[in-house]
């Protein structure tokens, strides 16, 4: 090489490499486009999703490689997008028609809710018909000729958009949350080969692990906690205990304490902060996090988990989505165990009146997908989406990633067990927010109490004034914004109405009846149950009131008249 | 040199000449046939650019049917009050005495029409509007909604228009206003017995109830909305639980009724076992045993 070409070389040395890199690239491209061209009048469908734990792609890659062979002329390629840029890559595709046929949706805080719906009815095609139809990949299975809505364990309850009236997804997985413990560490630190599910024995247990100290002297944790892990042990242990506020101040009897129903409730005297499932809840709290290692609100999830796969804490919270790559973390390292929460005994001396019961958890399906207006296939994506979600078919995706299937008598792998949902039980009521103030204030001392830097009497004491006086305001502008709502809900019934006008008389029963149902509710009665709220407000504290699940004296008088009647005649 | 310049100059004129008369066709085959878009097709886009909250377009669409359609057609009609309905409900830039101008016309053009009977329905649905948050006045509602009722006691809008006037009625609860109310959806459901909107003014009526203190009443009302309520053929597995659940707490904690109360916490149970509210109906249900047992004790005690 003589002088000149090394010059040469030197001086354009960037201007190559960068030249090469764009021809290389753009030769891979032209590869894969080539590789992607389908043959004459065979179809490539393509999905797009977030989910990029193990075992997810590997799936979607199995079953579209089952489906081809039951459908040759049918290609699946799948779209693995970053959580991070989800939702900026789901609204470029869409708005800019170049979306994938099929797309996951329900990633929370992606997209806002208003702007998801106008997503739903401007760019996704609705389900209703098709999820009325039998799945034909059931044949020859327990579900055969049942229809596809109601193979879900949860009758797809969660795909239906209220609305639109329609039901616009295809949910193809459960999820749940358990404790996932180190059996090595545990039987080392605590001699036990399991887990306690009592809650006694479980504190003791990690009081155990507390005292002890590895080769460099350092302590262990019991529970690898951080800001994200405190809200499952919260919601699956401690919030449960205030279910029983339900007596209190379900006023309407749903079943439920909203928030504004519980300022009533505060309002009027018949709940406070000394009630004792709220101090309890808060007590438990407080045992819990003390298992934490120190400084745990300031962590994030991969510091816990970090601490968790290094063998320096025993226990730590987290759902099935983890489940695969937690296992991955500890294979070969420990040995891993999942148990359920712990829970306090009927004779617990401070819990065992108190815990009525275990905890429920709603069956939801979610890892939902919908079928995208610009799909030139829509019939071969739906297909696709009848083979995921039938019954061999969602058990097999469900067991290549490790989840809970979607759909009713499917197999759960061994690993899963205890991840199968209690659905009988107990939930937290305790919102006591109603706007931007209050939660703030909340928020605020909740943070600190989560540190051990206030007791729960001096939080109470703190946030009760502050609630009862602010409270009122932001329980009007409750009210106000409840009826700024209604010319929404009114521009979305004058669409329907005039879509039941103009329907053909085959759909437009179905059309009317859909209307006068969300006429009825989003506009007829929808300030009926608050103005009986207010009502109640306004009467302020009532002494000696009853609660709202009390049996008053005239029931309790009626109740005896139909008993005794004669005795109720004598009277 | 001059003549070949002159020449030059004419040849180019013509080659000007060409490429104009080449761009001009080329122009003229680019643009799309004239076609005239048929009134009710457009009434048909505005509503589907209405639902897509597309409000400029719709209008466009609205207007441009209203301009091209028979003055007084059904078309018209059509055209007016989408445009009408626009202006009201699109928000923001809503114009709302825009929108009762044009409600009017439609009313002024055709009295009798379903169009004039929904925008009777429209202009009083204006005065129900809440203002920055707050109720509107009454009085105006009441007024408004009588409007519509007395003009088409039988049509659609007419019965919506009574339903939501004692709806109206009941945001406040008053005592003499539920009473009223009552006594209204009494003679609804009376008079108007093939109504579709039957379970609606049952659903009123337990509202009433709850606010007059007419426990037995509001049990038998609930347990009629239940009966007339409506099934959807396209979607014919209708969701119970919440009807159960309130038949059932309206028997134990209202009427005392603990026979119907049990029946329809076992109802709940059984069809909807992974239902949220099944421990607590499991609760209630030992609840009811528990104060009966205890009150058959009192009975039985010497």
């Amino acid at each position: 090489m003589n002088l000149g070409m090394l010059r040469f070389l030197k001086n354009h040395s960037a201007l190559i490499v960068v030249t090469a890199t764009f021809l290389w690239s753009a030769v891979a491209i032209m590869t894969s486009r080539h590789e992607e061209i389908p043959a004459k009048g065979a179809i490539i469908l393509r999905l797009g999703h977030w989910q990029l734990e193990a075992g997810v792609r590997e799936a979607f890659i199995a079953m579209a490689a089952k489906y081809h062979e039951l459908h040759p002329d049918v290609t699946i390629v799948q779209d693995a997008v970053p959580e991070g840029t989800y939702g900026q890559w789901m609204t470029t595709q869409l708005m800019g028609g170049t979306s994938p046929d099929m797309i996951e949706v329900g990633l929370g805080g992606a997209i806002p809710y208003n702007v998801m719906m106008g997503y739903y009815s401007r760019y996704f095609l609705p389900m209703s018909a098709s999820i009325n139809q039998p799945n034909p990949y059931n044949k020859g299975t327990s579900l055969e000729g049942m229809p596809w809505r109601a193979t879900y364990k949860d009758a797809m309850r969660f795909a239906y958009v209220e609305e639109l009236q329609e039901y616009m997804q295809i949910p193809l997985s459960q999820f749940g949350v358990r404790i996932f413990y180190n059996k090595d560490l545990l039987r080392r630190l605590t001699g036990l080969k399991v887990a306690p599910h009592n809650y006694r024995e479980f504190l003791e247990a990690c009081r155990k692990i507390k005292s002890q100290v590895d080769d460099r002297g350092k302590p262990y944790t019991p529970i690898a906690g951080s800001a994200y892990h405190v809200g499952m042990w919260d919601g699956m242990m401690s919030d449960p205990l205030t279910y029983g506020a339900l007596r209190r101040a379900d006023f309407n009897h749903d079943g439920a304490v909203g928030n504004d129903e519980l300022f009533v409730g505060f309002k009027t005297g018949l709940i406070d902060f000394s009630f004792p499932p709220y101090e309890a809840k808060f007590r438990m709290l407080r045992e819990l996090t003390d298992q934490f290692q120190t400084g745990f609100t300031g962590l994030g999830r991969d510091e816990a988990v970090f601490l968790f796969a290094q063998q320096r804490a025993v226990f730590i919270s987290t759902g099935t989505w983890d489940a695969g790559s937690l296992y991955e973390q500890a294979r070969g390292v420990f040995e891993m165990g999942i148990m359920d929460f712990p829970v306090p005994a009927g004779d617990d001396p401070e819990f065992g009146r108190i815990s009525e019961g275990p905890v429920y958890e709603r069956p939801a399906s979610s890892f939902s997908f919908v079928i995208t207006r610009t799909c030139k296939h829509p019939e071969a994506a739906l297909d696709f989406l009848r083979f995921l979600g039938s019954q061999r078919g969602n058990e097999e995706l469900n067991r290549i990633i490790g989840w809970i299937p979607a759909i009713q008598g499917t197999r759960v792998s061994d690993m899963l067990e205890p991840f199968d949902p209690h659905l009988e039980g107990i939930f937290g009521y305790m919102p006591v927010t109603l706007g931007g103030e209050t939660i703030i204030k909340w928020q605020q001392l909740y943070s600190l109490y989560q540190v051990n830097q206030i007791s729960y009497k001096d939080m109470a004491d703190e946030f009760l004034p502050f609630y009862l006086e602010h409270g009122v305001q932001e329980w009007a502008e409750m009210n106000r914004n409840r009826r700024r709502g209604m010319a929404r809900d009114e521009q979305l019934l004058a669409g329907v109405r005039v879509l039941a006008e103009k329907a053909a008389p085959g759909e437009a029963v179905s059309r009317w009846i859909k209307y006068r149902q969300m006429m009825t509710v989003r506009l007829m009665t929808r300030d009926l149950n608050a103005a009986l709220l207010q009502k109640k407000l306004d009467e302020g504290v009532a002494a000696h009131a009853a609660g709202p699940y009390d049996f008053s004296p005239e029931l309790i008088a009626k109740v005896r008249a139909r008993l005794h009647p004669r005795a109720g005649e004598g009277k | 040199m001059k003549k070949s310049l002159s020449t030059h100059t004419a040849r180019g004129r013509e080659s000007v000449a060409v490429c104009l008369a080449i761009l001009c066709l080329g122009l003229a085959g680019c643009g799309k046939p004239f076609e005239r878009i048929q009134p009710g097709v457009r009434v048909d886009a505005g509503w589907d650019d209405y639902r897509l909250g597309e409000f400029s377009l719709a209008l466009k669409e609205f207007q441009a049917a209203s301009a091209d359609a028979i003055p007084g057609s059904a078309v018209h009609l059509e055209a007016l009050y989408g445009e009408a309905t626009t202006w009201c409900l699109r928000r923001p830039d809503e114009d709302l005495e825009r929108a009762a101008r044009l409600f009017h016309e439609v009313i002024d053009l055709a009295p009798t029409n379903s169009m004039a009977a929904w925008s009777w329905l429209a202009l009083a649905r204006i005065k129900a509007l809440p203002v920055d948050g707050e109720a509107p006045a009454l009085r105006p509602q009441l007024d408004a909604y009588q409007e519509v009722i007395r003009r088409f006691p039988f049509h659609a809008a007419g019965e919506e228009a009574f339903l939501m006037q004692q709806a109206a009625k009941l945001g406040t609860p008053d005592a003499t206003q539920a009473r009223e109310a009552l006594a209204a959806l009494q003679e609804f459901i009376k008079t108007h017995s093939g109504s579709p909107w039957r379970c609606a003014a049952y659903g009123l009526i337990v509202h009433c109830c709850t606010i007059l203190g007419l426990d037995d009443l509001r049990l038998e009302a609930m347990m009629q909305a239940w009966k007339t309520a409506e099934i959807d053929p396209i979607n014919p597995v209708q969701d119970l639980s919440w009807t159960y659940w309130q038949i059932a707490t309206i028997a134990e904690f209202n009427a005392g009724d603990f026979a119907t109360a049990r029946e329809y916490y076992r109802k709940l149970i059984a069809e909807y076992p992974t239902e949220q509210r099944v421990f607590l109906a499991k609760q209630e249900l030992k609840r009811m045993d528990d104060l009966e047992a205890r009150l058959r004790a009192e009975g039985t005690a010497p």
